[in-house]
């Protein structure tokens, strides 16, 4: 299927905080909240639609690679967004967000959009993490926040999906380098051929007109 | 094709989902769509997703799912779909399915038995169609779950010792340049989770049939890297393309950390081909032979070449970050010692690789070379049947010329003797150049026939150069007690690597008593002296400290120097062969040539129009700290006339800077302001390294975005802040090294300072009342007392259990404080404390206390008014008094310009204070500097009159 932009995302978090359900529930639409069944998955890709563009987003689990240094390092800055997850029914999980946006901010590029995420909203009566926490600390450290339930699928569109749209508003603004792969963001077949040359200014009006 | 997945669950009962029965029926399914049509595709991948979600929960809960699923052989099944080349559709789906299988499985039975027949390592190899990015991506994730399945039992199941096949590796590796950065890591994360994995025969089968094509390749895709950002440098003279040279650099260093990674495992047959790679066909060819060579403009170079900057730059990243014994002890090796013949001589035919150094292209790609080794390794099975055992590695290329002169792979090439061909290595890139090519064109083509006419030309070589050799070969030579405690004696199959590694000009350490060891050095520092010019490579390091055009490549020599120095991989005998003494203790027999450079550029630092940029001299200043001061000693090694100059350098700071000084206020605010900011965000060097606007011409405008420190300075003003740099910088290094401890700095002493929450003693204080109404997004009204200490504003609140005691809400300093009265309310006072430098660089400087004062009245708001006012003024007063002395400015002169209050009045400066008009500005901060820096233009303007 052809895109007009395919963005990496990468997911963060302590383990357990369900990072894999976002992704599983996001990619897959499916959870099966019947049976207690976490699945693990380490990669997920779907298109979504912002603007009437049709944008691949492209999700990369990163668990289990924190013990090389080199890996963690490359892994941040190949990703155009990442969801910062925590689980409000454990603190801890929220006291390392700290940690994690310490790394997240100085492997990645200055334009990586991050998303904290407070995770199983549906476990009201569990909750250990207000929401007003959450938001103070996306606030404090100029994340997008939102509480979701990879259970009920509360939230877990939107959070894939705005993020998108904050990446792509950046696209719009000429912040982002979109000719330099590196950054997680890719130009679909199509764009290739057409501009890759044109300076980026130009390229957000063509984009309000919507010409793709 | 996900968004039809939805609802496809309808017709069974949840509670039924998870069941042996499910699985059953959903088998039957598959069994009855064998064959892949487009009408059964969508059934088809919903089948395959609902059985993976059956297994886990089997996996987990009922292990006759997991018997099932075997006995009825499915893996067989999903291969037998993916050979029927239905398109990425049912791909995607199979390899997402499998690799939620293989991610999820805790039971252990169950992994073993889902690996047991040889389908996973069939699905491996199937030649998948890998152009399109979903199916590469979904495979390569796959095989990185499966990398992290791999233990010593796992492994097995991968890897074939009798067959000499390990798809998982070889099949994941060839992907190691995908121009897609996500499936590069995921190939790097499985190669080290393999390497990770503690079993002889996989370790002996990786280092002897795929470490030389891997490496080799490997290395020459970092090579290129290399290029392309040296052409990024040399084509950005504006300062364009700074994203992508951002990118390059992160790249380099993503590239070191990878290698670091794996010879951190320390596998040591494997390490010892990736360090011979990296130096024979990198870092010594390419990186430190270009050290020497001058930029040559857009002439393509051939041998391929970066510049003398970027080669010194890249060098320090591989000092800061690679730590490993072998691999910097044999390039520090070659940056102190070698010669321009040492490269071309190099003997490195210590694992049976290349033979000699240079940065060329492996002669294969690594699927090809995978490829035919596989092959090759399968006739060999048949004509041998033996099997190589771990101590082969000592002859290692005995399993590739087992094949009788067959494929003449370039690196394999064993026969012959050390064979040199990098030798056109001249700084003048002049007469030996056709020769080095013809020479060079040899190697690439790898081919048998050439060997011996390049035998024949090096040895003309060795007789035209016959002194160097001399010279070299009696350093060289190593003496039998410094190769037995080799560098690499720890790698118990690598014994001859220390040979690689000529010891240094001095002879070996030995115990000694002092008289000795004195004598020892003594001797050797004036061989060292008389040496550089035997040393093209380090004295190259050495001049370009040199500062005279400018400090762009001083800048990396420095750092390279003190990466070096502090990299605690490099022995110290290295490290004594060139008297650099940053990790000994004893510091007494530095080198001075190095010593007298960095204090040449500190005076030249101290110049007016200097084009030392500030980064440069506190890089400078800790090198020479790094070499002559103990820290655990704290004593200082300087001989006094080195120290006298250093002190020289300090007090010309001092005369520059009074050059600059302006009894003002925006001279205190600039002082204060690179003081706090030197003292909150100290030089990091690996950060330093990181930053690839240092790679660029250094530039004098802020327009380009790059950090002050890193620039040279644009403007009065930024000459002032660099003078007054220079100034802290040089005043801390006398200081360090005469032992004393700074008195003077900062400018108020903190320990006189009132810190929030202390209590203080009001008794004989004059105390305002008043509300504050803090002028935040909720504002507050509390009932507050104002106290105007020396320094310091302070909002107390009486002390409930002592009488005339209160405790302080809020400290300010009175010198950043900006009052103005209320056109509506004249018992108001709007005050505004301001912040100075924040701890971080993109924060938007928020004001300490935004307030508005109400009082009782107006006669007591216009007598706090006049007090604050007076406060700012004294606290003011108070500092440049200091930093008047700090200066040594005569009094005389200091009051004339500042001291009387006459004077003040007719500062502009001060209407701020006293103006009675709202101050409306949106940034404050930038607002006092802005009009502070009017304020100082004029003051020039009338100092010039």
């Amino acid at each position: 299927m052809s895109y007009a932009y395919l963005f990496k995302y990468i997911i963060i978090g302590d383990t357990g905080v369900g990072k894999s359900c976002l992704l599983l529930q996001f990619t897959d639409k499916r959870f099966q909240p019947v049976h207690d069944l976490t699945i693990g998955v380490e990669f997920g890709a779907r298109m979504i639609n912002i603007d009437g563009k049709q944008i691949k987003l492209q999700i990369w689990d990163t668990a289990g690679q924190e013990s090389f240094r080199s890996i963690t390092r490359s892994y941040y800055r190949g990703a155009a967004g990442a969801l910062l997850v925590y689980d409000i029914t454990r603190r801890d999980t929220f006291n390392h967000l700290t940690t994690w946006l310490e790394d997240a901010r100085q492997h990645s590029s200055s334009n990586m959009v991050i998303m904290l995420i407070g995770n199983k909203s549906d476990l009201e009566a569990r909750r250990d993490v207000k929401k007003e926490e959450g938001e103070a600390f996306a606030r404090e450290h100029g994340l997008i926040f939102m509480e979701t339930s990879a259970k009920t699928a509360a939230n877990v569109e939107e959070a894939f999906i705005n993020t998108a749209k904050e990446i792509y508003q950046k696209i719009q603004e000429g912040v982002f380098d979109i000719n330099n792969e590196a950054n997680g963001i890719k130009l679909g077949p199509q764009h290739n051929t057409v501009n890759p040359a044109q300076p980026s200014g130009d390229r957000g009006q063509q984009g309000g007109q919507g010409c793709c | 094709m996900l968004s039809k997945s939805k609802g496809w669950f309808g017709p069974v009962k949840p509670k039924s989902v998870h069941s042996l029965e499910n699985l059953r029926l959903l088998h039957g399914v598959l069994m009855r769509n064998a064959t892949v049509t487009e009408q059964n595709r969508s059934l088809l991948v919903e089948t395959l997703r609902s059985m993976s979600e059956i297994l886990i929960w089997g996996d987990q809960n009922d292990s006759s799912v997991f018997d099932f699923f075997l006995e009825k052989n499915m893996l067989l099944f999903f291969l037998k779909i993916l050979r029927q080349k239905t398109g990425s559709y049912i791909c995607v789906q199979l390899l997402q399915t499998l690799n939620i299988l293989f991610e999820n499985i805790r039971n252990e039975t169950s992994l073993y038995y889902l690996l047991s027949n040889n389908h996973v390592n069939c699905i491996i190899v199937h030649k998948f169609d890998f152009s399109d990015e979903e199916v590469l991506a979904y495979y390569i994730s796959f095989l990185k779950t499966l990398s992290f399945k791999l233990n010593k039992h796992t492994i097995h199941f991968f890897y074939n010792e009798h067959t000499n096949d390990f798809a998982l590796y070889t099949e994941a590796i060839k992907f190691f340049n995908n121009p897609e950065s996500m499936v590069r890591i995921a190939v790097r994360t499985l190669t080290l989770n393999v390497y990770k994995v503690n079993d002889k025969a996989m370790q002996m089968y990786i280092r002897n049939k795929t470490a030389v094509p891997y490496f080799s390749n490997l290395v020459w895709f970092i090579g290129n890297h290399v290029l392309e950002l040296e052409s990024c440098v040399r084509n950005d003279i504006d300062h364009q393309s700074k994203s992508r040279l951002s990118t390059l650099v992160a790249e380099h260093l993503d590239h070191l950390h990878y290698l670091n990674d794996i010879l951190n495992i320390g596998i040591d047959g494997l390490n010892v081909v990736l360090t011979n790679h990296l130096l024979n066909r990198l870092l010594v060819p390419l990186y430190v032979s270009s050290m020497t060579k001058t930029r040559s403009h857009g002439k393509a170079s051939n041998p391929p070449a970066i510049s003398s900057v970027v080669a010194l730059f890249l060098l320090s990243q591989v000092f800061l970050i690679m730590k490993q014994q072998p691999l910097v002890c044999q390039l520090v090796d070659i940056i102190f010692n070698g010669t321009y013949k040492t490269i071309a001589d190099q003997p490195t035919d210590i694992s049976g690789i290349g033979t000699f150094c240079a940065f060329v292209e492996p002669s294969e790609s690594l699927e090809i070379s995978l490829d035919s080794n596989r092959e090759r390794t399968g006739r060999e099975m048949k004509e041998r049947r033996r099997r190589p055992n771990y101590r082969d590695v000592d002859s290692p290329t005995e399993d590739i010329d087992g094949d009788g002169g067959g494929k003449e792979v370039d690196q394999g090439r064993t026969d012959g003797p050390v064979v040199a061909i990098a030798a056109a290595e001249d700084e003048d890139d002049g007469d030996d150049e056709g020769d080095g090519e013809g020479v060079l064109r040899g190697a690439v083509g790898g081919v048998g026939g050439r060997t011996r006419r390049r035998e024949e030309e090096e040895e003309g070589d060795e007789e035209e150069e016959d002194m160097p050799e001399a010279e070299r070969g009696g350093r060289a030579s190593p003496t039998p007690d410094n190769s037995s405690s080799g560098v690499t004696s720890e790698s118990d199959s690598t014994s001859n690597t220390s040979s690689a590694i000529s010891t240094s000009a001095t002879s070996p350490l030995v115990d000694s008593n002092s008289t000795d060891e004195e004598k020892r050095i003594a001797a050797t520092l004036q061989r060292a002296e008389l040496n550089l010019s035997t040393r093209p490579y380090f004295s190259c390091v050495l001049n370009s400290l040199d500062c005279n055009h400018g400090d762009y490549r001083a800048l990396f020599a420095l750092c390279l120097l003190y990466a070096i120095g502090s990299n605690e991989g490099i022995k110290e005998k290295l490290l004594d062969g060139v008297l650099l003494t940053n990790r000994v203790e004893n510091k007494a027999f530095y080198n001075s040539v190095l010593v007298e450079r960095l204090i040449a550029l500190m005076n030249q630092s101290c110049q007016l129009n200097s084009c030392i940029r500030p980064v440069t001299l506190e890089m400078g200043c800790l090198l020479l700290k790094q070499l002559v001061f103990s820290n655990i000693q704290a004593k200082c090694f300087l001989e006094d006339r080195h120290l006298a100059c250093v002190e020289g350098a300090k007090e010309e700071s001092v005369l520059l800077l009074r050059t600059f000084y302006k009894g003002d206020e925006l001279f205190l605010d600039m002082f204060d302001d690179e003081y706090q900011s030197m003292k909150k965000r100290p030089l990091n060097v690996e950060y330093l390294m990181m930053d690839e606007s240092i790679l660029l011409p250094p530039t004098g405008t802020p327009l380009t975005g790059i950090d002050f420190t890193k620039r040279l300075p644009s403007g009065e003003l930024e000459r002032t802040r660099r003078a007054i740099r220079a100034f802290f910088l040089l005043r801390d290094l006398s200081l360090t090294l005469r032992n004393l401890v700074e008195t003077k700095l900062p400018l108020i002493k903190p320990d006189l300072l009132v810190k929030t929450s202390d209590k203080l003693d009001l008794n004989n204080s004059d105390l305002i009342a008043c509300s504050v109404i803090t002028k935040d997004k909720s504002p507050q009204r509390v009932r507050r007392f104002l106290v105007i200490a020396i320094h310091q504003l302070i909002l107390v609140e009486p002390d409930s259990k002592k009488l005339g005691w209160g405790v302080a809400k809020f400290v300010g300093p009175l010198q950043d404080l900006e009052v103005t009265g209320d056109k509506d309310d004249s018992r108001s006072l709007h005050v505004t404390v301001h912040q100075r430098s924040t701890a971080s660089p993109h924060a938007r400087p928020v004001p300490l206390l935004a307030a508005r004062f109400q009082f009782d009245d107006h006669i007591r708001c216009m007598a706090a008014k006049q007090r604050l006012t007076k406060g700012r003024q004294k606290a003011r007063q108070a500092q440049m008094a200091c930093l008047a002395e700090l200066l040594e400015i005569p009094i005389s002169h200091h009051s004339g310009l500042y001291g009387s209050s006459s004077a003040i009045s007719h500062h502009p400066g001060m209407a701020i204070a006293v103006s009675s008009s709202k101050g409306g500005a949106s940034s404050p901060s930038t607002a006092r500097h802005t009009f502070l820096g009017q304020v100082y233009e004029t003051y020039r303007q009338l100092g010039k009159k």
